[in-house]
């Protein structure tokens, strides 16, 4: 299978809120060894809910590998859950 | 002047192909350009689902083993299915016909029908050529610059639908009485929905080997010796463009079928997994307020045998409970070194008491306990509340995307 990494990572976003079919867009966010993630994609936005409680997706991308970010609309918190940067 | 119709082209088919592999390209940009296959489940022996077209063009195919399409291409990657996304787009796409139409049909997760009869002035005014590259256009917009889809335009559904694969994967055509026999003159029969095996089988006992030949059959070879039936005239219909495919379908069972993860399970394993997919069966049932009478299991084996066992019920049923006592009933006589397992529901009718039984008592507490279960599942989530016996089972048995219906998105 493909060289994927399942995370449950709290992370510290930067996003900003504008118009348009993805109107929240993730700008960068930083991990918890320090490392800041520059976003330069968001590949797909769609919700995932689990019974009421909505967690909104983003997958993006720095341009050297992909990531996966949730958003708990119940908890307000954000989850880097996967990284996949092994295609080679 | 021919017998096709000579209407206009009204009809319009939209298909996603190569759906999952798209979406997961579209969501992960690092995908994209390289071949993908998607899976069920995180193992090399598994079926590929869908693989991207970069996979395609390098011989990989839908339904080969992921083991089998390393071997052709060593680079391909491979990805376990991810439900969410493809229910969004599902809707995101729907969204869009429905702007155009008040007569869509979904056929499928990823192939819909925009029928364009007593659709509004202004919508009826434009080509239909036009609307189709507005679409292709809005998915881009709305879901994602990778998007793609094929877009084929008729007088009706199966030409429509022939018209979408002719320049896969970003194609737009239209199938009109000028140019239908040009287009069936460049397909095989097997590229024709619906004429795979059997069917090709019986045209060729007659001498039809290319579409061009089926459109020049006479109706009553269709209908008296090839098809044997009314299908044969409808096949005369359906290729000269006139609409036989406009009907719904009634749901007629429910069921589910689940690969073993492991050959050499217990057979109380085997029915952790039975019981497993009863709840998931059930919940499917209730999901359309459908009861059934009768229960199916079936069982393949590692020797590529089939067997199966059903039942009758006197009176309809749709708790987890009753389908799971019923279906382990069955399961008993099953054979020894299992593969794979299904359960199917059918006599399906409105979930409703109109008859009651001397057992009342127990039916009512059964379909309250059903009830209070499906609420609380609704709140926190599926299989929050389930059987103790399929504790172990959640991670291998999980609700995966169902072709070829859309009842459950």
């Amino acid at each position: 299978m493909n060289d994927e990494t399942f995370l449950n990572e709290r992370v510290q976003v930067v996003v900003t809120f504008g118009t348009g079919n993805y109107p929240c867009h993730p700008v960068k966010f930083k991990r918890a060894n320090g490392r800041e993630i520059i976003v330069t994609e968001l590949g797909l936005l769609h919700p995932s809910g689990n019974g009421q409680r909505m967690l909104h997706i983003f997958d993006v991308t720095d341009g050297g590998a992909d990531y996966r970010l949730e958003f708990d609309a119940e908890r307000l918190t954000w989850h880097l859950t996967m990284e996949a940067d092994h295609y080679e | 002047m021919n017998d096709y119709n000579h209407e206009r082209p009204l009809i319009m088919h939209i298909d996603l192909n190569s759906c999952f592999a798209t979406v997961e390209q579209q969501a992960r940009p690092m995908l994209r350009g390289r071949a993908v296959a998607i899976v069920n489940r995180r193992t090399e022996d598994t079926s590929i689902v869908t693989a991207s077209y970069e996979a395609k063009a390098r011989g990989v195919k839908v339904g080969m083993k992921l083991r089998e399409a390393r071997r052709l291409v060593p680079d391909i990657i491979g990805l376990e299915s991810d439900p969410s996304k493809y229910r969004f787009v599902y809707h995101k796409l729907l969204a869009i016909m429905n702007d155009y139409s008040a007569h869509v049909t979904m056929k499928s997760i990823d192939e819909g029908v925009i029928d364009f009869h007593n659709t509004t002035a202004a919508i009826a005014g434009r080509d239909l050529m036009d609307i189709g590259r507005e679409i292709k256009q809005r998915l881009k917009d709305e879901i994602g610059v990778w998007m793609r889809c094929n877009i084929g335009i008729s007088t009706n559904r199966f030409l429509a639908k022939t018209a979408a694969g002719l320049h896969k994967p970003d194609g737009l055509d239209e199938i009109n009485h000028t140019n239908l026999r040009s287009t069936l003159a460049t397909l095989k029969l097997t590229d024709l929905t619906g004429i795979a095996g059997r069917n090709e089988a019986r045209l060729n006992t007659v001498g039809i080997y290319t579409p061009l030949e089926f459109l020049d059959a006479d109706p009553v070879t269709l209908h008296k010796i090839v098809f044997k039936s009314i299908v044969g005239q409808q096949w005369y219909q359906r290729l000269r463009g006139y609409e036989v495919d406009d009907r719904e379908s009634d749901i007629k069972r429910v069921g589910r079928q689940y690969v073993l993860e492991r050959f050499d399970l217990s057979f109380d394993q085997i029915l952790q997994r039975l019981h497993h997919l009863s709840e998931s069966v059930g919940m499917r049932l209730r999901s359309q307020h459908k009861a059934a009478r009768g229960i199916y299991v079936y069982a393949r084996t590692l020797e590529r045998g089939y067997w199966h066992a059903s039942s009758m019920s006197m009176s309809p049923f749709y708790t987890n409970q009753t389908i799971f006592t019923l279906a382990r009933q069955l399961f008993l006589g099953a054979p020894d070194g299992i593969r794979e397992i299904g359960i199917h529901c059918y006599e399906l009718q409105d979930a409703k008491r109109d008859q009651l039984s001397i057992f009342e008592d127990s039916i009512v507490r059964d379909q309250h306990i059903t009830s209070a279960i499906d609420q609380l599942n609704a709140r926190y989530g599926e299989r929050t509340i389930h059987s103790a016996d399929t504790l172990s089972t959640g991670i291998y048995v999980n609700t995966k995307i169902p072709f070829g219906s859309t009842r459950y998105l």
